[in-house]
């Protein structure tokens, strides 16, 4: 009954759609929220939905995995492997990035007590 | 046992040194290294000017491209990574001689500077656009480690405010990465640049405005240019002249390498481009009359003369776009001059704002001296580089009968003028200065003269790097050329 969810234009639709919306609420918390931590997981809700596009579109369904092993001699049928390696490697960074910038904003916690973008004002003259 | 010398050594040689470091740390040799290293790359930049002459290097890595990494040294590639080592080198000569403060000269600092280096000579070499993700994010990280280098509340909330906004535009890149990549199957540039025309028109407007967005952020651009100022002023000078020199430069560098690529036509585009250019400049250099802080100034000159230099490579043609490379290069020599002596009167003086700094021509006359050569090299006034870089620009436009941006131009000098002569008259006012701050020895004014001399050099003999511009100019305008030097096939 659910097989019209197996033709790739659905498919492909479907995350495609689902990604789109994750992007724009990462957007949205964004630009309107003003604490330091929610803003870090609003970039990460939007790097997750590049992410998922990259990896939903690429892939058909009924792609296996680019490994070979039992059974499994030649490269038929197989997922496209560049996107995930991509994908990996953009994760890696991700995670660093977001470490940093926590760790960065905990420390100018510490110093000052503050916690949202609206109420840094050492910069201004 | 022959060495043998490959362009890989640009990012390779920086990142070893750089996780050798404990090991310079026990030797007490880290500010040597990090000169002798920028130095020693400089020397190996040069020792390929005959060859790229020729034809452009291309540095395959496992792989032969299209389908692997490679890198690409060009005439283009190989004059930034060049000025790259020059800054380098002189912000590292200048904390090792200098009484730079201490978390400037530790163990951090050199990782990050060097990563910092390393990442955008990557930037401009690789050949490859997922690379050029890798190494942007290499150069995102470390110049926001560096921003927060001195963790005081300052410093951490302009390093915040640089990941924030340096991490969302590096999302958008990626996006229009991914988008490149689901519509050709293609990583490699000149992959890429083939395919791109094949793509339906309005997704090639969507992959356009995602990467000019995240590219016009970190090259600083009208109207994603917000955070700058806040960042120049609350990161260390030292740092800063590396930001405004390198950084920069490597991200302008990849905009319009990028544009001219994957455009087949680079007038679809020149018209955006000339115009963020000159509202970049015009908005910059009106809103750096008013600044009260030295820094926060020149960072509103550093965005206009970015502006200028986006108005002379976006016109596309070959003798705007070699002088707007010559520009580059002046301005980064320019604007090292000046944030490092910004780093000694704020050691001097612990502020650099306007009402702190009266009479300072009297407490570092040298100082002030240098101060006024720089400013008098960014107007663009004989004998110094400047003047020969804008009159190159200006004679390209006038030339191709364009005559608003010379008008733009020259209004922008007029109001730099303005801003650099109250800041000079400041410091020239007979009040006697009020020093806090401990004086310099002589040693930390050698690589700024060294400086000051190259901007005369230049100024009085730009002949000597003519040749070299106008080949990078062409190898960056050049799109047949790189198509065909990397796949092997005239489009």
């Amino acid at each position: 009954m659910l097989e019209f969810l197996d033709s790739p234009r659905v498919f492909h639709g479907i995350y495609l759609l689902g990604s789109l919306m994750l992007f724009f609420i990462g957007l949205y918390g964004l630009l309107a929220k003003r604490h330091l931590l929610k803003i870090f997981v609003s970039i990460e809700i939007m790097e997750l939905a590049v992410y998922l596009i990259l990896i939903a579109l690429a892939t058909s369904p009924g792609e296996t995995a680019p490994i070979l092993s039992d059974g499994l001699l030649t490269f038929t049928g197989m997922a496209d492997p560049i996107p995930q390696a991509l994908t990996l490697t953009a994760i890696v960074i991700g995670v660093a990035v977001t470490a940093l910038g926590t760790s960065m904003a905990i420390q100018y916690h510490r110093l000052t007590g503050k916690v949202g973008v609206g109420e840094m004002t050492e910069l201004k003259d | 046992m022959t060495l043998h010398f490959t362009p890989v050594w640009f990012i390779a040689v920086p990142l070893l040194l750089a996780f050798l470091s404990p090991l310079w740390v026990r030797l007490r040799l880290l500010m040597p290294i990090l000169l002798g290293a920028h130095v020693a790359l400089f020397a190996l930049a040069l020792s390929w000017i005959p060859t790229v002459r020729v034809a452009p290097l291309l540095e395959t890595i496992v792989i032969a491209p299209p389908l692997g990494i490679h890198l690409h040294l060009d005439a283009v590639s190989l004059l930034l990574v060049a000025l790259f080592n020059v800054a380098g080198a002189v912000v590292s000569a200048f904390l090792w001689l200098s009484h730079a403060e201490p978390h400037l000269r530790g163990r951090p600092a050199f990782i990050l500077i060097l990563l910092l280096i390393a990442g955008s000579s990557g930037m401009v070499l690789t050949g490859d656009i997922f690379n050029l993700y890798v190494f942007l994010e290499i150069v995102g990280v470390s110049a926001y480690a560096l921003t927060a280098l001195r963790r005081d509340k300052q410093a951490l909330e302009a390093g915040l405010k640089y990941l924030i906004v340096g991490s969302v535009a590096a999302i958008f890149i990626l996006f229009a990465i991914v988008l490149l990549y689901l519509q050709t199957g293609q990583l490699n540039l000149a992959a890429l640049a083939r395919d791109f025309g094949h793509i339906p028109a309005p997704m090639q407007a969507l992959i356009g405005l995602l990467m000019l967005i995240g590219l016009a952020i970190k090259a600083e651009l009208f109207p994603f240019n917000f955070w700058v100022p806040d960042i120049y002023r609350g990161a260390d000078p030292e740092i800063t002249a590396l930001f405004s020199g390198v950084l920069v430069k490597a991200f302008l560098f990849v905009l319009f390498h990028l544009v001219f690529l994957l455009l087949a036509d680079p007038a679809v585009a020149r018209t955006w481009l000339m115009a963020l250019g000159a509202t970049t400049m015009l908005v910059a250099e009106a809103v750096a009359l008013r600044q009260q802080d030295l820094r926060r100034m020149l960072a509103y000159s550093s965005l206009g003369q970015v502006g200028l230099i986006t108005l002379a490579l976006g016109f596309a043609s070959e003798a705007t776009t070699a002088g707007a490379l010559f520009h580059m290069v002046n301005h980064t020599l320019i604007k090292l001059l000046l944030f490092l002596l910004t780093a000694l009167m704020l050691r001097r003086f612990l502020s650099v704002r306007l009402a702190d700094l009266q009479g300072l021509g009297r407490a570092m006359p040298l100082a002030a001296g240098l101060f006024v050569l720089g400013a008098l090299a960014v107007l663009g006034l004989p004998p110094l580089s400047g003047f020969a870089s804008k009159l190159w620009i200006l004679k390209g436009f006038a030339e191709a009968q364009v005559f608003w941006p010379i008008a733009l131009i020259l209004l922008a000098a007029l109001l730099e003028a303005g801003y650099y002569f109250r800041w000079i008259k400041v410091f020239y006012a007979p009040e006697p200065p009020v020093t806090a701050g401990q004086a310099e020895g002589d040693w930390a004014y050698t690589p700024l003269l060294l400086i000051a001399g190259l901007l005369l050099l230049l100024g009085v003999a730009p002949f000597l790097l003519e040749d070299w511009f106008v080949q990078a100019a062409k190898a960056l305008l050049g799109r047949g050329a790189f198509l065909e030097s990397v796949l092997g096939v005239q489009p």
